[in-house]
């Protein structure tokens, strides 16, 4: 008598045996297929991205932002600080007229804490990922990057986030002050500066949350319009007025690029076995691979900025992966801005 | 109080835009008033399976007013489950439901912080008694469903000012959405529920200052209104013609019991015409 024979459909395989199974589908038996991924994209093909700018009413910028199924929405509110809240504050005299070279600009974010990024997963995004519990580690790195890449890339000029008071001259009207000097009038003085609060919510997760938010931190920073503010020496605080709201002036456009290696032997050591290198990863291909390359430029002034070059996990991606991948980036780019708007 | 595992703000305390006083009081002379019939409300728009790795989801966006800076409702909800239960657990013949609600800290006109209020586990509160009472528990014994929504947007006026006491009617808003989409995130999930519930909220309302009439509306807006004297929520199985959770608040007068049964009447209707909108969408997503 024969055995019966057992086939599984391929949805059971994949949950059963997912790493022979991704294997099996990025190494085909004839040379006439091209590898493919278990979700049918290529290993350097991206998910499209979706972008919704100004949906949100009690956000002074917001964006959605779909990449396949990972879905995030994030809005940045402006709220108000006052120099005398700030603890050892000392005002700088001198600013920089484009804070370009010194990076007394970059000082100003930094110290005085004005671009607050937070991501949170706890939201049922995925079975793994459900409330009640502290951020967990991959929440908190997720916010860290974010938060750094914030600083470095220096998207924010902290000149829009200042708001100056000039002192009446005598028998004169108090003026809403810009920052050039004048000898008759008296200088005007920094009281207060806007604080930025960025806040990402996972509605769904499926791989790759690092380029969503980032994305979407960038579609909302250039979709924000902070109200108008003067500071009204009477209240001793910051008043507002509807009538012109501006945006900020972000320098530059950049986005990230992520991939991930999956090795033909799960636990190779020294390189040995093919890798692959997939990009835009889902959450079964995240899970199978520990190794993750994250790159970010900037093409919009014509010519492409590198940002930052992120990797961790393993020990496959060297120089030459790096410098391909860069070039992949650039498509991603191209594909991401457009879909800006 | 920093919060070591989240970036946090600068050290000193940051104010929210406060605007001029003038804009705020030619806002109030522009009041809009409320364009629908008293029992009219307003267009939802329901869509099931917006997170797929979970169990069961939804998506429920109500309109706004079309006045600027007033928003409408915008809820997501997911759920996980039946899954098993830790092994520390007690057995249990019956399902253990478990609510999270959350507002997003962009959600509402003052920035919530990451840690749930009270007001927000009260409201989880009232959504685990609405839809305990439509879910058949014996069923699924030794195990728990997790029902998460998060309010991206909550129902607020940017304009009213807090002293009106908004908070409370926008609470009770809030909680008839999160109702009706908890109610299709389980469906989605295939948990198996007796009816829809479907979450309806009447408020008794004063319009026209000291001489004016108090009269019934459902779905109500605050900024609509003058005031809002009393408001109810309800949790209503409209096959089996039971309540499942009713919270009521606010001032009436004492001498006519009627209001208040016909308060409830009104609430059950608000809970019909949300149902109808949930069966469509359900409807929708079987084919």
């Amino acid at each position: 008598m024969e055995a019966p024979t057992l086939s599984f459909s391929r949805p059971l395989f994949a949950k059963l045996s997912p790493h022979p199974y991704l294997l099996r589908n990025l190494s085909p038996a004839s040379p006439a297929d091209s590898p493919c991924r278990t979700n049918g994209r290529a290993p350097h093909e991206a998910r499209p991205v979706h972008i919704h700018t100004g949906s949100l009413s009690h956000a002074h910028g917001s964006a959605l932002v779909r990449t396949g199924d990972t879905t995030v929405i994030c809005g940045v509110r402006g709220e108000a600080l006052p120099v005398t809240s700030i603890p050892q504050y000392r005002p700088k005299t001198v600013f920089d007229a484009d804070n370009s070279g010194t990076g007394i600009g970059r000082g100003e974010l930094k110290d005085y804490d004005l671009l607050v990024p937070n991501i949170e997963l706890a939201t049922g995004c995925a079975p793994q990922f459900l409330p009640g519990v502290p951020p967990t580690a991959l929440a908190q790195t997720l916010s860290t990057r974010v938060y750094s890449l914030l600083l470095a890339a220096r998207v924010v000029d902290p000149a829009n986030l200042r708001i100056w008071y000039t002192p009446p001259k005598e028998g004169g009207d108090a003026m809403d002050a810009d920052e050039e000097d004048e000898e008759e009038s008296t200088k005007p003085q920094l009281m207060a500066y806007w604080v930025l609060y960025i806040d990402l919510l996972f509605i769904s997760f499926d791989g790759n949350p690092f380029d969503a938010a980032w994305t979407a931190v960038m579609a909302a920073l250039r979709n924000i319009k902070l109200p108008q503010a003067r500071w009204d020496p009477d209240r001793e605080t910051v008043v507002c007025s509807r009538a012109n709201a501006a945006p900020l002036n972000i320098r530059g456009l950049p986005l990230a690029c992520s991939a991930a290696v999956f090795l033909e032997k799960e636990h190779a050591e020294g390189g040995e076995g093919r890798h692959w290198m997939l990009l835009d990863p889902d959450r079964l291909e995240e899970s199978l691979c520990r190794e993750v390359v994250t790159v970010v430029v900037d093409c919009s002034s014509g010519e492409t900025r590198l940002r930052s070059i992120e990797k961790q996990g393993g020990t496959v991606v060297g120089r030459e992966l790096v410098r391909g991948f860069a070039g992949v980036a650039e498509g991603r780019w191209k594909e991401v801005s457009k879909a800006m708007g | 109080m920093a919060d070591r595992r989240r970036v946090n703000g600068p050290v000193g305390a940051t104010i929210p835009p406060v605007f001029e006083d003038e804009e705020v009081q030619t806002q109030e002379t522009q009041r809009v008033t409320r364009s629908r019939a008293p029992n009219g409300i307003r267009k939802m728009y329901l869509k099931t399976g917006v997170t797929p790795s979970a169990s069961g989801s939804a998506y429920l966006e109500i309109e706004t007013s079309g006045k600027d800076g007033v928003s409408g409702l915008k809820l997501s909800c997911t759920v996980h489950g039946p899954r098993s239960l830790p092994r520390s657990s007690p057995f249990s013949p019956h399902i253990i439901l478990s609510t999270h609600v959350k507002f997003a800290p962009f959600a509402t006109k003052q920035r919530r912080g990451y840690l749930r209020d009270p007001s927000e586990r009260d409201l989880g509160t009232h959504l685990e008694a609405a839809l305990r009472g439509a879910i058949i528990a014996d069923r699924w014994p030794k195990s728990g469903v997790d029902i998460i929504i998060s309010i991206i947007e909550g129902d607020q006026d940017r304009e009213t000012s807090g002293a009106q006491g908004d908070d409370t009617w926008d609470m009770m808003n809030a909680l008839s959405g999160c109702i009706t989409v908890a109610s299709a995130a389980l469906a989605d999930a295939g948990i198996d529920c007796v009816d829809t519930v479907a979450g309806g909220v009447a408020a008794l309302v004063k319009d026209g200052g000291e001489t004016g009439t108090a009269r019934i509306v459902i779905d109500p807006i605050s900024s609509e209104h003058e005031s809002i004297e009393a408001a109810c929520c309800i949790a209503y199985l409209p096959t089996r013609d039971e309540i499942t959770n009713l919270w009521f608040k606010g001032d009436m007068p004492d001498h006519d019991m009627g209001i208040y049964s016909e308060l409830v009447q009104q609430g059950i209707q608000a809970s019909k015409l949300a149902n109808r909108v949930l069966v469509e969408s359900l409807g929708e997503t079987v084919k």
